[in-house]
């Protein structure tokens, strides 16, 4: 590697790093507005045009915050979980396309290296609740784990199953694949599933249980303030920008418009747009979903991953290999696809695990438990005791 | 969505209709006014009780107020003060009233706006006023004297166009005879 090939890498991880940033203050400003939209509130609008400062102003008070480290922390861990969380987020961004060529460095391996950087994360999460020395965090940092680490296999399922149509790791020819008909169209199991455990993933409203504000008390980042809390925010909206953006990528057909006479700059611009309308939409709904879904219960969370999401992933990708194998027709693996997700439908109305008993405490009152032993015969005991 | 499918037992159908709620009120227009820009602000109801104020009689110039004590001795939080001096007008036969107030103060942040000072004045002179907004840059900066009592009372009349409760008796008008 030459002088010059290291300064064009180092500059472009810088200007990605600087779409990334913008887009995240953009996603913060965004979630608020929506999220008062929806609960027929205005939202910021005071900073700037509409609000539209308002990220940049608290981005400056987190960066001029103090930093507290708390005394009894384990200091290395507790500086480097914050950057062990962001790495893995940005690195993600390596290899994601916004459009034809339009890559950092595109590798053919590119669904496999995100499947393998997005796990990454899990471990600055840990890191965050042990270095803390805080039992609210390291709690939700064990919940972070344990919720990550189950709904990883689903994610995962649903991008091999992807990956088996379009016979390709290549995110770019995964998009070329879909030119004709995105996969969300012929595998609406999968992107259910996918969009399903993506939220699992972030850590978004229905499965926010590690930073759960009302259990945990905000989970790894109780101890957190200024600038450090600033990059483990960053990183949760990058990832959220990164699932969105995936969703757009692997289900939704990316940036491939059915009819594109163009070609060159204006058809990167137009490409570009496209994808980056279909991310919005993805990111609207999920805030959409944030704004509707109360927080699940750890067991219902856990019983959703494991008895439900994890044998349909398996079954997602069963049915598309027997469908790919003896090439059947892929409406064929759209009837399937849709009936699966019936199913899902009716599994989710039967609660499977759910529905366990309560464990409750009945107070039965002393005198029931021995009948006996009424005033009379109580004093007749004690007599007998000063008998003997 | 009840009947067809056994209204809630069908939690898919619960998913999408909390879905459909949450959109139908993400596109109907918010509710909430914007607070401090004044011409955004919601009107106050005319009963609305903010920070107790006096009264100004505009018949005789003065106040109706004639420092009696009564809204001092029943106030429960003990927010008020005030003094009782010899009217001079009414020495020059211009007001109907012997005694009138000297000194007033009410300290706002301590006073409950519970409304006892305004049921025990004998003269009308003190009223519950929309003055609401309590924001000071320094301590003790809500202590009101007599002065700022009575532009607050006298904002509050002309915006409700305030009438004394016994006009009769209340009169600083000076009798003839």
């Amino acid at each position: 590697m030459t002088f010059v090939d290291f300064i064009v890498i180092v500059s472009k991880a810088l200007i990605l790093l600087m779409a990334i940033s913008i887009v995240v203050l953009i996603l913060t400003y965004a979630e608020r507005r929506v999220l008062a939209r929806i609960q027929q509130r205005i939202g910021p609008n005071r900073v700037g045009f509409e609000g539209l400062l308002q990220p940049v102003a608290d981005a400056l008070k987190l960066l001029v915050k103090e930093d507290i480290l708390p005394s009894w922390s384990d200091r290395a861990i507790y500086w480097l979980a914050p950057l062990a969380v962001f790495v893995p987020a940005f690195l993600m961004w390596v290899t994601i396309p916004v459009a034809q060529d339009v890559v950092v460095e595109n590798l053919d391996m590119g669904l496999f290296y995100i499947t393998a950087v997005s796990v990454l994360s899990v471990m600055g999460l840990v890191m965050a609740g042990w270095g803390s020395a805080n039992k609210w965090a390291v709690m939700g940092g064990m919940r972070a784990a344990g919720q990550l680490v189950s709904y990883e296999i689903p994610f995962i399922m649903a991008i091999i199953g992807v990956a088996m149509l379009s016979q390709s790791l290549d995110l770019e020819q995964i998009v070329d694949r879909q030119s004709f008909l995105p996969f969300g169209l012929i595998q609406p199991l999968g992107l259910f599933l996918f969009l399903t455990a993506g939220l699992a993933e972030l850590g978004r409203t229905p499965f926010d249980i590690h930073h759960a504000e009302s259990e945990v008390v905000g989970g790894p980042f109780v101890e957190y303030s200024g600038a450090h809390w600033a990059v483990f925010f960053l990183a949760e909206y990058m990832n959220t920008f990164t699932v969105s953006a995936l969703t757009a990528l692997l289900f939704l057909g990316g940036w491939t418009w059915p009819v594109m006479p163009f070609t060159g700059l204006v058809h990167t611009t137009l490409s570009a747009t496209l994808f980056l309308l279909k991310i919005a939409l993805v990111i609207w709904v999920i805030f959409w979903i944030r704004g509707t879904y109360p927080r699940l219960r750890i067991d219902q969370l856990m019983s959703f991953g494991w008895k439900l999401l994890v044998p349909l992933s398996f079954l997602n990708i069963v049915v598309t290999a027997i469908v790919l194998f003896y090439g059947l027709p892929l409406w064929v693996l759209t009837t399937v696809s849709m009936v699966a997700l019936l199913a899902v439908f009716f599994l989710i109305r039967r609660n499977p695990g759910t529905d366990m008993k309560r464990h409750t405490v009945t107070l039965i009152p002393a005198r029931q438990l021995r009948p006996n032993k009424t005033a009379e015969s109580f004093s007749g005991h004690l007599s007998e005791e000063k008998g003997r | 969505m009840k009947g067809k499918f056994g209204g809630s037992n069908w939690v898919v159908i619960g998913f999408i209709q909390g879905l459909l709620i949450t959109l139908r009120s993400a596109l109907r227009s918010p509710v909430t006014a914007e607070y401090p820009s004044p011409e955004k602000r919601m009107n106050l109801a005319e009963r609305y009780m903010g920070f107790p104020a006096l009264t100004w009689d505009s018949d005789v110039e003065e106040p109706y107020c004639t420092g009696c004590m009564v809204c001092i001795r029943e106030c429960p939080t003990q927010c008020m003060s005030a003094t009782m001096v010899d009217n001079l007008s009414h020495v020059a036969g211009k007001s109907n009233r012997r005694k009138i107030v000297g000194e007033f103060e009410i300290n706002l942040g301590r006073c409950i706006l519970c409304g006892i000072c305004v049921d025990v004045c004998n003269f009308d002179a003190i009223e519950m006023s929309h003055e609401h907004e309590l924001s000071k840059y320094e301590r003790n900066g809500n202590r009101v004297d007599l002065s700022e009592l009575l532009s607050m009372g006298i904002r509050y009349q002309n915006m409700i166009g305030w009438k004394p409760q016994q006009p009769k008796k209340n009169s600083g008008v000076p009798k003839s005879g």
